[in-house]
């Protein structure tokens, strides 16, 4: 089947937001090399925690493929179910992301504090955003299904949530895991 | 020559200027049409060019001579800031999109972009990104950091007016256009092409454009980013380059350059384009090399990616970084050689007709090779050493981009005059801006490098009366005033000839791709009527030879240059 | 020295200043290597002058004139003759640039201690000699014949150090150290500029090296190391009173004084230096009271504020300055 423009054309966004990350990760370990996190700083990321909803979001993942699963062999229900199981999946994200920030802004660890929490905040934030931006055109997406739309929205958009959890894989390992690992 | 044949008045290119139509104005502001879209961006280009060269008047009348106090030193550091930044982001890149837009779905059979409203937004946000640069006169001061704004410089505490702000604002909202643009620009090019052209067949400014459409999406994500953390910083206080606080300058430097270097051939890539096409058909041959030609884009756009640091030789990165990235700038060289060379082969063995836009493309020829070998001679990292920063730097990039892009553009801009206007400018005229224009030129800049070599830093607003210094600054100012001079007949040109030129009909120059196929030029709104039954980079020709032209030949006209 | 421009008699002189003038073993080096590159880079422009000149001349279309040009489109020796020369030549000039680069920059992370520290201030320059007590301002002095280490830093924003006839540029980074080798041959007089764009006086930010023999380096060096001198009459010793009481001490040191300010230059033998604001003015008591009574018109956007002194407080200041030999 030959590609329609729409496929093309988000796959030129995520090749160009692709590089957007890049940077901003690169950054963000350019900083710790450079600059030096505090330990103390360091340590008060919950990896934990953040690991479960490292699991929420992949899972959203699937949950999308299933998604675009029903649509295509044309079943509006399951499509609508599990669009609405991603939706929950993908706000209990940010709900995660939303707490943690709480947390570290109860711990002085602050944009304007120090290298580390501009750093920190400004890579989860940018990815965040996206994540945000994910959501509303998947509310869209489901709000025409509701109306019994059939076009192929959920095709162009599942590769950009895709993409988005992807990113969230690297951001995880450079902000969360490797710390662990090096004394950055 | 036989019987003139009476070629039609073109309809008008600017519809709704004046009071004629119900719509007017707003048939503009609409307006979703890829021509009206490609129009807009060539007369924003136009628009800003008078204004950063005007800045750049201002900036060589203040050192014409020594110790002048023409403007002072704050008012000097933001002319040049904003003339660096206007001509790059908002003349070169808008007169890039605007021939692309016009020309690509016209050269590759297409009757629109693929996404015409993210068209239009695409220029509407690079026409806002520019406003807003410019909005910063009034609110406070101008970026004044130079344009590539290096930290800590472009800090609070450094430059504590506004200026930097707007700047961050205006260059990041362009951006999103120009990436909207270039996405749009792709897919076209993947899905729109008429049945049977494959891409290794496409007319070369449409393979460059497209080719370097990947180039922008790679590159602009990197100056969104430092932009960003600038911004963050400027107004969370964040201190991603501030070094009191523990920031990094070199970051910013880096970053800067991962874009900064890319949109140099990123400004460059389409000129060739349209270069490529007026060499074939003022020499009446096809290219020569079109591999080749197409070919060395990909190399370019590949090894653009890793030279940035070559910005950076005087950081003290060391030997092993330094000599990585001399290197790669160096082979840079290679498939750029390759594509000067091919063009002398296309126009060896031709019947060349010098019209002013071939007389451009010539005169290219020379002139970027200077600004290549320049760009060699920084390349060699200890050469860069000594002359880094100096005004050695400023003649390169003149070269490149005046002897480069511009002539590109004019040659562009001439040759397709007649396709987006309907009309032919009278060729006297054009010669004259040529010679005005190129002989300027070349006086303000070729002394620079002199200047450069005896130890004249740029950015100055003033220098010290040292031996030849005045002189050679002396030389430059004329030079740039012949400049200024022929930037009036240049306007002159397409505000009398585009309205009352001679009408040009649909093909005068019996070219050889499908934008000259369309009924009528300027082309109605539709484009084409029926698909064009041909396929290779000389599709238009190849209807021609074959008779399936619809007769359309019948109206060609002999220019005599 | 070869000659590298076949430039008219007067622009020769020009070039032999600077660039092509070395006087530091590390500047021979980099001229050299320009020289090589210079005539290349001429026979290349050259070569494609001639082929464009030649091919418009000799295949102009003639008058009335309207077939096509030749259908070749493309020949394969052609082509890899225009990849092939290229190459080599881009080789040979990488193994030149990498070892002239070795040669004028050793490494990037010196083990021994440098011989001269140069702080980049907006826009003034600060010179620190380790091992004596000497900090100098903008005129740096140098001694001929030795390999120098020279440490870079920068105290605000990026600066970058340049004398032209003295060999490469280093930038001042600011959060980081860089280094210069250099080996001075011949005395004298070198001019140099900050070179990179660093705020609103950049253009005042020029450099004033005095190479000299390693004795009258050494006997400047001795007679700098000294406490500056008292003043001398009673006008002097009003100023003196003036500098240490107003702020001027706070930004300004004069050694054997109270005044140990760091944020301007230092002024202990302020009066023996021949220019002032890195060559901006000569040295006398009219222009130090010029510049104390209204720097901002002098040198606008330069870090010393605007007083509101008497005139004869001016004055005074200037008459004690002056006498700082
Ligand atoms: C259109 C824009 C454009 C183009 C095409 C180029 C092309 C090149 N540039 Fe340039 N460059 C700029 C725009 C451009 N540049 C700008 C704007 C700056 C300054 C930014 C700033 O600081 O403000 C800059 C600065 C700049 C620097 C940093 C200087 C410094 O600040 O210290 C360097 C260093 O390596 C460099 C290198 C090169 C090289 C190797 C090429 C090569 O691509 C050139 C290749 C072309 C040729 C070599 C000529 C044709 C080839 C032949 C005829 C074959 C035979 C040739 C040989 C064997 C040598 N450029
Ligand atoms: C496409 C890019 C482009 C173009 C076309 C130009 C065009 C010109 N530039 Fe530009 N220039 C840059 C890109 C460009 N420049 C960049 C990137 C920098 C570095 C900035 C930085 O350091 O941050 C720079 C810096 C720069 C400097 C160095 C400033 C410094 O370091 O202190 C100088 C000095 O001579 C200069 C001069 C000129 C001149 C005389 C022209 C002329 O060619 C302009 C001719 C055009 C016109 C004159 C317009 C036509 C005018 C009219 C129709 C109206 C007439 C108006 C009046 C008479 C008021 N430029
Ligand atoms: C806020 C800090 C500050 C104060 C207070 C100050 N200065 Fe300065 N002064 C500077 C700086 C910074 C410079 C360097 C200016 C430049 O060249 O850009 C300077 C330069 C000078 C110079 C020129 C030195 C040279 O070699 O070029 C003199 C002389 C001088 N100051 C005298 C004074 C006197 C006298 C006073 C008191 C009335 C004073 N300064 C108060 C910051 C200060
Ligand atoms: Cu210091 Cu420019
Ligand atoms: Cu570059």
């Amino acid at each position: 089947m030959r590609r329609s423009e729409n496929t093309s054309m988000i796959h030129l966004v995520i090749y160009t937001e692709a590089f957007f990350f890049l940077c901003l990760i690169m950054s963000f370990i350019y900083m710790a090399y450079n600059a030096g996190f505090a330990p103390r700083e360091l340590s008060r990321l919950d990896i934990r925690s953040a690991g479960v909803y490292t699991v929420v979001l992949i899972a959203s993942s699937f949950t999308l493929h299933f998604a675009e699963m029903g649509y295509s062999r044309g079943k509006p229900a399951a499509l609508k179910a599990w669009l609405i199981v991603t939706i929950v999946l993908g706000a209990v994200f940010l709900a995660g992301q939303g707490t943690e920030y709480g947390r570290l802004i109860g711990d002085n660890i602050t944009m304007n504090g120090s290298v580390f929490g501009a750093s920190f905040y400004t890579l989860t934030g940018f990815h965040g955003l996206h994540v945000v931006i994910g959501l509303i055109i998947l509310l869209i997406v489901l709000i025409l299904a509701f109306l019994g739309d059939s076009r192929s929205a959920i095709r162009t958009i599942a590769p950009y949530w895709h993409f988005v959890d992807v990113v969230w894989l690297f951001v995880f390992t450079v902000v969360y895991v490797l710390p662990q690992f090096s004394s950055i | 020559m036989g019987a003139t044949i009476k070629i039609p008045e073109p309809a008008s290119p600017f519809p709704g200027l004046g009071v004629e139509t119900e719509q007017g104005l707003l048939q503009w502001i609409c307006a979703v049409d890829h021509k009206l879209i490609g129009i807009m961006y060539l007369v924003m280009s136009l628009l800003f060019f008078v204004i950063g060269g005007a800045l750049a008047l201002l900036i060589r009348v203040q050192l014409a001579v020594p110790l002048n106090h023409f403007l002072p030193p704050e008012t000097f550091n933001q002319f040049f800031t904003m003339h660096g930044t206007t001509m790059i982001f908002f003349v070169a890149m808008p007169a890039i999109f605007g021939f692309s837009v016009y020309f690509v779905p016209l050269m590759i059979g297409a009757n629109e972009m693929a996404f015409p409203r993210l068209n239009a937004f695409g220029f509407w946000m690079t026409l806002f990104g520019g406003l807003l640069l410019y909005f910063s006169f009034l609110a406070g001061g101008a970026p004044d950091a130079g344009w590539f704004n290096y930290a800590p410089l472009n800090e609070k505490n450094y430059s504590f007016h506004k200026g930097i702000d707007y700047f961050s604002m205006g260059l990041l909202i362009s951006g999103i256009g120009s990436v909207a643009t270039s996405i749009n620009i792709i897919v076209t090019v993947l899905h729109y092409r008429i049945p049977g052209m494959k891409l290794n067949q496409l007319p070369l400014f449409v393979w460059m454009v497209f080719v370097n459409s990947f180039l922008l999406l790679a590159a602009f994500p990197s100056l969104n980013a430092a932009l960003a953390l600038l911004l963050l910083d400027r107004e969370l206080n964040a201190h991603f380059f501030n070094t009191a606080a523990g920031g990094s300058a070199l970051l910013w430097q880096h970053l800067f350059w991962i874009f900064g270097h890319p949109e140099v051939y990123i400004v460059i890539l389409p000129a060739f384009g349209m270069l490529s096409e007026v060499f074939q058909v003022f020499s009446r041959k096809p290219i020569f090399g079109y591999a080749f030609v197409a070919a060395s884009s990909v190399a370019i756009a590949l090894l653009a990616f890793g030279v940035w640091a070559h910005h950076m030789f005087a950081v003290g990165m060391g030997n092993v970084a330094n000599s990585f990235f001399s290197a790669a700038s160096m082979l840079i060289g290679i498939p750029t050689g390759v594509k000067i060379f091919n063009w002398l082969g296309t126009i060896h063995g031709g019947k060349i007709r010098f019209t002013t836009s071939m007389m451009f493309a010539i005169a290219f020829l020379i002139e970027f090779t200077i600004g290549g070998v320049t760009g060699i001679a920084f390349a060699i990292f200890p050469i860069d050493w000594q002359l880094t920063d100096t005004y050695y730097v400023v003649a390169h990039l003149h070269y490149v981009f005046i002897g480069g892009t511009i002539s590109g553009l004019l040659a562009g801009l001439f040759y397709w005059f007649p396709k987006i206007t309907g009309r032919l400018i009278d060729e006297r005229a054009g010669k004259w801006f040529f010679w005005l224009f190129t002989i300027g030129f070349n006086f303000t800049f070729f002394v620079q490098h002199i200047l450069g070599m005896i130890g004249l830093p740029r950015r100055v607003y003033t220098y010290p009366n040292l031996p030849w210094y005045g002189t050679l600054n002396f030389v430059s100012t004329a030079g740039a005033m012949l400049m200024g001079v022929s930037g009036l007949v240049l306007v002159y040109i397409i505000w009398r000839y585009g309205r009352s030129g001679k009408p040009a009909g649909t093909d005068p120059w019996n070219a050889y791709t499908l934008e000259w196929a369309t009924r009528t030029s300027p082309p109605p709104l539709k484009n084409f009527e029926e698909l064009p039954a041909a396929r290779g980079y000389r599709a238009w020709w190849e209807m021609k030879q074959s008779g399936l032209d619809g007769g359309a030949a019948v109206s060609q006209k002999e220019i005599e240059p | 020295m070869s000659i590298c421009f076949p430039l008219p008699q007067p622009f020769h002189i020009v070039l032999l200043q600077a660039v092509e003038d070395p006087a530091s073993i590390q500047a021979e080096r980099i001229n050299h290597l320009f020289n090589h590159f210079n005539i290349v880079a001429a026979l290349v422009l050259l070569l494609v002058i001639v082929l464009a000149a030649w091919f418009s001349i000799r295949y102009r279309r003639r008058h009335g004139d309207n077939s096509e040009g030749s259908p070749k489109s493309g020949n394969r020796t052609v082509e890899i003759m225009m990849i092939g020369v290229p190459t080599l030549v881009l080789a040979w000039f990488f193994y030149e640039a990498f070892t002239v680069g070795n040669a004028v920059m050793p490494s990037s992370n010196p083990t021994r201690p440098p011989d001269i520290v140069i702080t980049g201030h907006q826009f003034w320059w600060e010179a620190d000699y380790p091992g004596s007590h000497v900090v100098a301002a903008n005129v740096v002095h140098l001694p001929v014949g030795k390999e120098l280490l020279m440490e870079l830093r920068s105290a605000d924003v990026v600066h970058d150090w340049w004398v032209p006839q003295l060999g490469n540029k280093m930038d001042l980074v600011p959060g980081k150290k860089n280094y210069l080798w250099l080996t001075i041959n011949k005395p004298g007089d070198y001019i140099g500029a900050c070179s990179e764009f660093c705020g609103e006086q950049h253009a005042w930010m020029r450099i004033h090296v005095v190479a000299q023999s390693p004795e009258d380096f050494s006997r400047w060096l001795d007679s700098n190391a000294v406490d500056a001198s008292p003043p001398k009459d009673d006008l002097a010793r009003a100023g003196e009173m003036l500098f240490q009481t107003r702020s001027c001490a706070n930004c300004h040191r004069v050694a054997g004084t109270p005044a140990a300010g760091v944020a301007g230059p230092d002024l202990t033998h302020v009066g023996s230096r021949p220019t002032l604001l890195t060559g901006m003015l000569s040295t006398n008591e009219r222009n130090l009271a010029d510049w104390i009574d209204h720097p901002q018109e002098i040198k606008h956007g330069a870090y010393m504020p605007e007083f509101l002194f008497a005139k004869d407080s001016v004055l005074a200041l200037a008459h004690y300055l002056e006498q700082l030999k």
